[in-house]
């Protein structure tokens, strides 16, 4: 049944313009244009739901087919769900206020292990069956996609199936299937639909792979690991390789946006400038599961901002990607950019900065005036620690950027940091508090006064599938406490302002990274014991869920603190980025001698397999121009 | 030269912020390419201004803005343009052009008129009209950020009488509120007085509020438009 929110319940509520949709922009279709429709769902509140660019993607390639009705819907903040749930309301899209179970499909975006929770309480208010399993031919598909779907285990009781990589081509598919198969009588049910999509390249039918665990210690492989990945279904593939989208020019871009009335996290034109990113940091999951780089043409990115201006009306163009400062035509598409626009007060902007004056010249030339600080991510203090991880970058380097930007004019420097890195030690730590130190001093090399503001912000490291580190231990929350008081006490200096995250955070999201399916018991008991928004400090508890992953028979240590061997069979390796586990084993074995792995987009081919797998290649077009 | 105009906020965006309203009409100004003046500096804005705000959840026939140009223009084209480029739940109601050096609107504004529907219990003839024969109703008003803090105002000063109609449990209300350069009174204030003060059994968290109109006063306090003549 559609109930409407009353204006008694949105008088009641925190920014209730949340809920009410009708931005310039959106898109409603009406049930006479509509075949197939689809929710995509963001598990959060609106604000970061809307600034997530892959749903701005997806909103466009869908709604711009015929028959195809893509809306949207996002996690009501907690003051929301009390109300909807005191009104027996339940969760609908934006555009037509339609329940999501009345939705063909409904897609949620996997951006972060600790939003788990909220993509099934986003299943039980939008009135769907629960359990996969239990499901009928009255609930939806219900479907999941994006970066964590590389380990999409934990969820396999909660999906119908997975959509791997990129889903601009792949999606289109799977909706003209449905199209097909709603005309031809909706042969076979559910599970003959699942039968048919499962032979679309990249998808992912959970229901039909039966997982085996090893039952009695054999050899080192402890109890509890995976024995073997079997198909249940004659059709369903051994392996599923992700998709890719080869070359980006031939694919639309979103020009015309949906413009929010509310302020968003990102709340600005986000022109995507090139996918992947080859530098290879050891503990980077985006780096290796988004791999070939494939760059878009400038001549293609002046386009899209032209229009891209001309459709919102912002006054922002921020240039992203995995690692901006590393596309070939940074420099003159910045300049054309900026000239391009002047007139009509446009800026554009840069989501991160390498570390090197290089960077430094670019950030100068797009900030005009507004000094506001610039942030640099050295990762790890010490030389020996980020050989470790391959970062690739000296302390040399980070001073001579820092001294750039101090002659520029700047006054404030952020610094990002991991801590609980594989084989770090007490110096390494101290480490970076002896970096900060060296970038206040720079300062005062370079102006002749003291008083740079320094910020230390430092993240402990969680293991993710698919990294050179996916072998390793996770240190133990109180090793993290232990670490972080350590840099704590080396960082009690005038100036320096020291920011770090709840360790027991950490230990949950990577609990989940290298999950498997039996956690989905957890993750069910945590949600019915209240467990949303653990992303949100402030919902999230960790005896909640150390509770419930003990209710589920199952053990957080062993899935993340534990160090597993070369031999083991992980969870997520029937679902393929294409990068090699011989390239990633020897990554990790490099990154104990601290050897480093240099950036294939120029340099030579490292082997990781990626190209080879997925019949792709690196687009980079000043190497191409060569 | 400034460009006046009268837009709306309908019933879909009327919960959109003060700050989110003015932020969107910025943003389709520029999508409609108009040649609006900015502000010098290094953090450029428009030359814009929205005559008395609107309160959040209220939706307005209503809502008066004036805009610096840089450039003249042809105000039927602007208009249409304009008009394409604004999301749902706001239209342009009327509009005109004037002198950079012409008053400012929000200075001439003088009152408002509101139409008010509301679940109410039973009818309540004696208490309404209590309210509008009476020559004196005091009402604390909260002082904005005072912690708390009110000050007390005389509301007949702002409000003289209310039309009213009872109807299927539900009360329609229509009155004006005076806009004064010293202060005014919210809608939802008077149904919080009607209820308080004069026992007039309101749902007020049902309140559907519409600003009808907003309009100067001429000498005589006699309403005229704010825009054209």
């Amino acid at each position: 049944m559609k109930k409407e929110l009353s204006l008694d319940i949105l008088s009641s509520v925190e920014k209730p313009a949340r809920y009410t949709g009708m931005e310039y922009g959106s898109i409603i279709k009406t049930d006479e244009e509509t075949e197939v429709s689809i929710a995509l769902a963001f598990p959060d509140v609106y604000e970061v739901g809307m600034s997530y660019l892959g749903f701005k993607i997806l909103y466009h390639i869908l709604n711009s087919q015929p028959g195809v009705a893509a809306e949207r819907a996002y996690a009501p903040w907690v003051d929301m769900e009390a109300k909807m749930r005191q009104n027996s309301l339940f969760l609908t899209s934006l555009e037509t206020m339609k329940v999501l179970k009345d939705f063909d499909f409904v897609g949620f975006t996997l951006q972060y292990e600790l939003s788990y929770s909220n993509i099934l309480n986003m299943l039980d208010l939008g009135g769907i069956t629960m359990l996969a399993a239990e499901r009928t031919e009255d609930d939806p598909l219900v479907i999941a996609g994006g970066p964590c779907v590389f380990n999409p285990e934990p969820l396999a009781d909660f999906i119908d199936f997975f959509v791997v990589g990129e889903g601009e081509e792949v999606m289109v598919e799977v909706m003209n299937l449905y199209k097909n198969w709603e005309k031809a009588g909706k042969l076979g049910g559910r599970k003959g639909f699942l039968e048919c999509v499962v032979k679309i390249s990249g998808i992912y039918v959970p229901s039909f792979y039966k997982i085996t665990y090893v039952e009695k210690e054999n050899k080192n492989i402890p109890v509890g690991c995976v024995t073997g990945v079997e198909t249940i279904n004659s059709l369903a593939p051994a392996v599923v390789q992700k998709r890719i989208i080869n070359d980006l020019d031939t694919i639309d871009f979103p020009t015309k946006p949906i413009v929010p009335f509310g302020e968003i996290v990102h709340d600005r034109i986000m022109l995507e400038i090139f996918r992947g990113c080859s530098r290879g940091c050891r503990f980077c999951h985006a780096g290796m599961v988004y791999r070939p780089v494939r760059e878009r043409k400038p001549e293609v990115l002046k386009k899209l901002a032209r229009q891209l201006v001309d459709n919102t009306g912002y006054n922002e163009i921020s240039l992203v990607s995995l690692s901006t400062a590393d596309y070939s035509c940074l420099e003159p598409l910045i300049h054309d950019l900026i000239k391009e626009f002047q007139e009509e007060k446009v800026s554009v902007s840069l989501p991160s900065l390498r570390i090197d004056s290089f960077s430094v010249g670019l950030a100068k030339e797009v900030q005009a005036v507004r000094k506001s600080g610039l942030t640099f991510a050295p990762e790890a203090g010490s030389q020996h620690m980020r050989d470790v991880i391959n970062k690739g970058v000296t302390k040399e380097d980070l001073m001579n950027a820092v001294g750039a930007a101090f002659a520029n004019g700047w006054s404030q420097v952020k610094l990002y940091f991991m801590i609980g890195l594989p084989g770090e030690t007490d110096e390494d730590i101290v480490a970076i508090a002896d970096m900060a130190k060296s970038v206040q001093s720079k300062y005062k090399e370079v102006t002749g006064k003291g008083g740079a503001k320094v910020t230390v912000s430092v993240s402990s490291f969680v293991p993710k599938p698919y990294t050179a580190f996916q072998w390793v231990g996770q240190n133990t929350i109180e090793e993290i406490n232990r670490k972080q008081m350590l840099l704590k006490d080396a960082l009690k200096i005038k100036n320096i302002t020291y920011q770090y995250h709840d360790s027991v955070t950490s230990v949950i999201e990577g609990v989940f990274a290298r999950g498997d399916r039996r956690l989905g018991k957890a993750l069910y008991l945590a949600w019915q014991r209240g467990a949303k928004f653990d992303g949100w400090s402030e919902h999230f508890s960790y005896d909640r869920w150390v509770q419930a992953i003990s209710d589920a028979g199952l053990d957080k240590d062993f899935y993340a603190t534990r160090e597993r061997t070369q031999e083991e069979v992980f969870p997520w390796e029937h679902i393929q980025p294409g990068v090699s586990r011989a390239f990633l084993w020897n990554e990790y074995q490099k990154s104990q001698i601290g050897a480093l792995t240099g950036d294939c987009r120029h340099g030579d081919c490292t082997g990781c397999g990626v190209c080879q797998n997925l019949d792709a290649k690196i687009i980079d077009w000043k190497s191409s121009a060569l | 030269m400034k460009l006046r105009m009268q837009i709306t906020k309908e019933a879909g965006i009327r919960f959109v912020s003060h700050l989110e309203y003015t932020r969107t009409i910025e943003r389709a100004m520029r999508r409609a390419k108009l040649p609006v003046a900015y502000s010098e500096g290094f953090n450029p804005h428009m030359k814009f201004s929205l005559a008395s705000a609107l309160g959040v959840g209220i939706t307005s026939q209503a809502e008066f803005l004036e805009i610096e140009l840089a450039k003249d223009i042809n105000l039927e084209i602007a208009i249409e343009k304009l008009s394409a480029a604004l999301p749902m739940g706001i239209h342009v109601k009327a509009a005109d052009l004037v002198e950079n050096k012409a008053a400012k609107l929000m200075a001439s504004v003088g009152g408002a008129d509101y139409y008010v529907q509301v679940p109410c219990l039973e009818e309540c003839r004696e208490q309404i009209e209590s309210f509008n024969i009476a020559d004196s109703v005091l009402f604390q008003k909260p002082i904005p950020k005072g912690r708390g803090k009110t000050k007390e105002i005389q509301v007949k000063d702002f409000i003289q009488k209310i039309e009213w109609e009872y109807n299927n449990n539900k009360l329609e209300l229509k009155f004006a509120c005076k806009i004064t350069p010293t202060g005014s009174m919210k809608a939802t204030e008077l149904l919080k007085i009607l209820k308080d003060q004069f026992a007039v059994p309101l749902v007020l968290e049902q309140a559907d509020i519409e600003r009808t109109d907003l309009y100067a006063l001429n000498d005589k306090g006699r309403k005229k438009v704010l825009i054209g003549k």
